[in-house]
């Protein structure tokens, strides 16, 4: 997933390894904003098929790698 | 209403219906940012070496950006959003100005690789799914936009997007400005980029030589339609205000569109060396924008013989390559030209004699054809 958030955000300059599982995503830590937001919604759709469709849960879905893949993981679970 | 204008402006030559309108003006280029296929980026020589291109197109030779954006914001950033932007800081830089009071663009592809991005994925993911990022970055304004954002400037800032005529609308807007408030410093450019897809599409259409053609080396060899395609960001900071240092003073412009024959395009060149008082032999140099099209070519000959008397000339498109808002290089070329008083063996042959003023002609497509008088300061 790591690698999926560099490429789909063109992050140049940064590994997998750069990106701790519970560093912010936004603001601070990786320092993403309201464009990457965006980016991370469709990311979610093309690769895992999840809609997300409350938008309240953004901030809570987004707030860190380990965070997403929670969100995946709960969603694939719910929809097995 | 009097604006105050340096030279009275806008001076309109009538004659006919479809008369000439010049623009007399006065003001200066302070400074240049100028990302193309030569070496003219940044405190290098005056075009010391001509860098010459494959058949196809002519690429630009490019700085490393991080140098001049953040890398926060780079990620995003298309290959002429970046051009545009680092050409547009190192004007500025060069100018010592850290906020111009406008900040004009022409372009007449705009941000062509994000909307073939763009385009691409709405055909590919069957207008799903889209990402943002190409979408919002591919309007013809963004270069512009970027540069403000970047600055934190909230000034005058405008994108002129008129084809062949683009730069050319950027630099009249500037001149306006100027006439209204002379001491302003303007930021002004033209750029234009090529991508596959834009090369390969203007391919088909005839417009570029075939894939057996010498490149830029070979372009004025022979009798071939086609030309070589090419791109560039060019910045200039211009002021009504001259101050020791400036590299020439842009003393008038016009241009005019899809002249009904060869007559009327000299009737037209005729009354713009008139409208400024000169005759062809007070010209020091004519830079023209030839491009190896014979049937674009032929008209560059006619007027260089016919109106002007065969004065000393130079071509600038064997160095940029051919598109919309050329004639920024043409600018460039001219104003160092003029700041250094000779032609650098690199662009052509120029006279003995130092050259204090320079006549720039450009026609795209023999539609748009533009004028420009440059002397030295």
């Amino acid at each position: 997933m790591k690698r999926q958030i560099i490429e789909q955000l063109n992050m140049q300059d940064i590994t997998p390894e750069d990106i701790g599982d519970d560093q912010p995503l936004f603001v601070e830590g990786l320092g993403l904003d309201s464009i990457d937001a965006l980016e991370l919604i469709v990311l979610l759709q093309q690769h895992y098929k999840i809609k997300l469709s409350n938008a309240d849960d953004g901030p809570k879905v987004f707030r860190s790698v380990r965070t997403m893949a929670e969100y995946i993981m709960a969603h694939q679970a719910q929809n097995a | 209403m009097d604006r105050g204008l340096p030279l009275g402006c806008p001076t309109g030559v009538t004659e006919t219906q479809t008369a000439l309108t010049t623009v007399s003006m006065q003001f200066y280029i302070r400074s240049s940012g100028n990302i193309s296929p030569q070496n003219t980026f940044g405190q290098v020589p005056f075009l010391a070496e001509a860098v010459v291109s494959g058949p196809g197109k002519f690429s630009c030779l490019e700085p490393d950006y991080r140098q001049y954006i953040d890398a926060k914001m780079i990620r995003r950033m298309s290959r002429i959003i970046k051009m545009g932007v680092a050409a547009a800081q190192e004007c500025l830089k060069a100018a010592g100005l850290q906020m111009p009071d406008a900040i004009i663009t022409g372009t007449a592809y705009g941000c062509l690789e994000d909307t073939g991005l763009f385009l691409t994925k709405m055909v590919e993911q069957q207008e799903e799914l889209l990402t943002p990022t190409a979408f919002i970055q591919s309007t013809h304004n963004t270069v512009g936009a970027q540069i403000a954002l970047m600055l934190q400037c909230h000034n005058y800032n405008n994108t002129f997007v008129h084809r062949g005529f683009s730069f050319e609308s950027a630099l009249l807007d500037a001149a306006m400005l100027l006439g209204e408030r002379p001491a302003s410093q303007i930021l002004v450019g033209g750029l234009d980029e090529i991508t596959g897809y834009s090369h390969e599409l203007l391919s088909r259409l005839g417009l570029y030589k075939g894939a057996g053609s010498r490149g830029s080396a070979g372009l004025f060899s022979g009798q071939s339609s086609g030309t070589i395609g090419g791109e560039g960001a060019c910045f200039f900071v211009v002021t009504g205000s001259r101050r020791e240092g400036d590299w020439a003073s842009v003393d008038a412009m016009t241009t005019f569109y899809k002249p009904d024959s060869m007559q009327t395009t000299c009737r037209y060149v005729d009354s713009f060396l008139d409208s400024q008082g000169l005759a062809p032999a007070d010209i020091d140099l004519v830079i023209t924008g030839r491009n190896g099209d014979f049937r674009g070519d032929e008209i560059y000959r006619h007027l260089l013989k016919d109106v002007l008397g065969n004065p000393c000339h130079i071509p600038y498109k064997h160095l940029c390559g051919e598109y919309p808002t050329s004639t920024a290089f043409a600018i460039w070329l001219a104003a160092r030209i003029l700041q250094s008083g000779s032609v650098p063996a690199a662009a052509g042959t120029g006279p003995a004699k130092t050259i204090r003023r320079v006549l720039v002609y450009n026609h795209y497509h023999n539609i748009h054809h533009s004028l420009f008088m440059l002397t030295a300061c």
